[in-house]
């Protein structure tokens, strides 16, 4: 692994825990706002983000209160979800469809969540799939003009590979 | 703004689990979350409670930083306990208000499965409160040492959440800047229509990646520059040591699992 690419890979998982925890007051009325989740969407600018936000994802869920099931269950659905996005990547070419596309996978994708909360919470898992699955829709959706209008100044797909 | 953002919440001190080895702690917290899912009955559940009150006590931490780790779940341990009251139909009814029966079967379970969250909460708060991120880093890097045979990088993996860690307070404050900076030039962050919301967020985030990626750079420069060239025969600052009491803490961890599954019915 060159030296660049992990320096690269730590500071976006860095960023993702920072903008987790010092943006979360950006909330629309009920819906909690975790901006840190459009980061998600980096993916669908150059693959090569993943492992950073993988990290991200992996660090923030160690010191979860909920503790390890939230490592191994959140660290899995981004893993998976991220892993399909990159497959699709190959045949869709337009960035704000495999936005889109992630967008409906993660929310899909929800279950691997709602499995978690039924295993360790017993909850139902119909409507923790529901619920999970409609905050985390905004989100992403929200994201993706956000993640335009930030690609516009900063070009994702070469700021990693420069 | 900081106090908010005590990331890890890492408490020095010198309690016997503070004492123990970062490995000990791991494997120990590893373990407890599957095992508290032994418990089945008013016995097993008490035990958990017990043990769990028992490592609070010798770790010295303060109740209030305990509390302090549930308040983000707190919500959701009390989501989990109505719908269990709600739904769960079983036994006799207890109250009976008309529209709502509380059956003691659910009260049972609700209590249930709010003692195993609130123990697996404060267990695994435990962890982060007495062991310093760096040192759950070196413990983890050690622990999965033997995934390398499956070609998986892990001295990078935990070299990069050793950096990770090390830039999460540079990135906060960054964050903390910008955010007065943009605020102090008329922008408003927490106001108005979703639309214009979502557009305040975007001069927030162009200059944080402009900085973080700029970190990033002179970071890579500085490790090539001071000759790093991976794991191999690489020493170490912090050691690692594996002494009595994390033997004891283990073994009070399989006395306990025992327990369990002798009293569970």
């Amino acid at each position: 692994m060159k030296t660049k690419f992990m320096a690269m890979a730590a500071i976006i998982a860095a960023l993702y825990i920072a903008v987790t925890y010092t943006l979360s007051f950006l909330s629309f009325g009920d819906i909690q706002f975790r901006i840190a989740e459009i980061f998600n969407h980096l993916i669908a600018f150059n693959p090569r983000y993943m492992l950073g936000v993988v990290l991200g994802v992996f660090i923030s869920n160690l010191f979860s209160p909920l503790g390890w099931f939230d490592l191994v269950f959140g660290v899995a659905h981004s893993v998976i979800c991220l892993t399909i996005l990159i497959i699709v990547s190959k045949y869709v070419k337009n960035i704000a469809y495999r936005m889109l596309i992630n967008s409906f996978v993660f929310t899909f994708m929800m279950w691997i969540i709602a499995l978690e909360l039924k295993l360790a919470l017993e909850l139902p898992f119909w409507l923790s799939w529901l619920t999970t699955a409609i905050g985390e829709a905004v989100v992403l959706l929200i994201g993706i003009p956000i993640m335009q209008l930030l690609d516009k100044r900063l070009n994702f797909k070469n700021l990693i590979d420069q | 703004m900081m106090e908010k953002m005590i990331f890890g919440r890492f408490i020095p001190g010198d309690s016997f689990v503070h004492q123990l080895d970062p490995r000990s702690k791991l494997i120990f917290t590893f373990i407890f979350v599957v095992i508290v899912f032994l418990a089945n009955n008013v016995a097993t559940y008490g035990l958990l409670l017990i043990f769990t009150l028992f490592v609070i006590l010798i770790s010295r931490i303060r109740l209030y930083f305990l509390i302090n780790g549930l308040k983000p779940v707190i919500i959701l341990v009390i989501f989990t306990f109505l719908i269990h009251i709600l739904f769960t139909r079983e036994g006799d009814v207890l109250l009976n208000l008309g529209f709502l029966e509380v059956y003691e079967g659910g009260l049972r379970q609700g209590i249930f499965i709010s003692i195993r969250f609130v123990v697996l909460v404060f267990v695994t708060t435990i962890l982060t409160l007495t062991t310093s991120p760096i040192s759950i880093t070196d413990g983890l890097e050690v622990l999965l040492n033997p995934l390398k045979k499956f070609k998986l990088p892990i001295h990078e993996l935990a070299l990069m959440m050793s950096i990770a860690l090390r830039f999460i307070p540079t990135l906060m404050d960054e964050t903390d800047k910008i955010m007065k900076a943009q605020m102090a030039r008329g922008s408003d962050l927490g106001a108005g229509p979703i639309k214009d919301r979502i557009k305040a967020v975007v001069p927030l985030l162009v200059p944080l990646f402009v900085s973080a990626f700029k970190r990033a750079e002179d970071l890579a420069t500085a490790m090539e520059v001071r000759g790093y060239r991976g794991g191999e025969g690489r020493t170490r600052y912090r050691q690692l040591k594996w002494d009595a009491k994390d033997t004891t803490c283990i073994f009070a961890l399989v006395l306990m699992t025992a327990l369990l599954v002798f009293f569970r019915s």
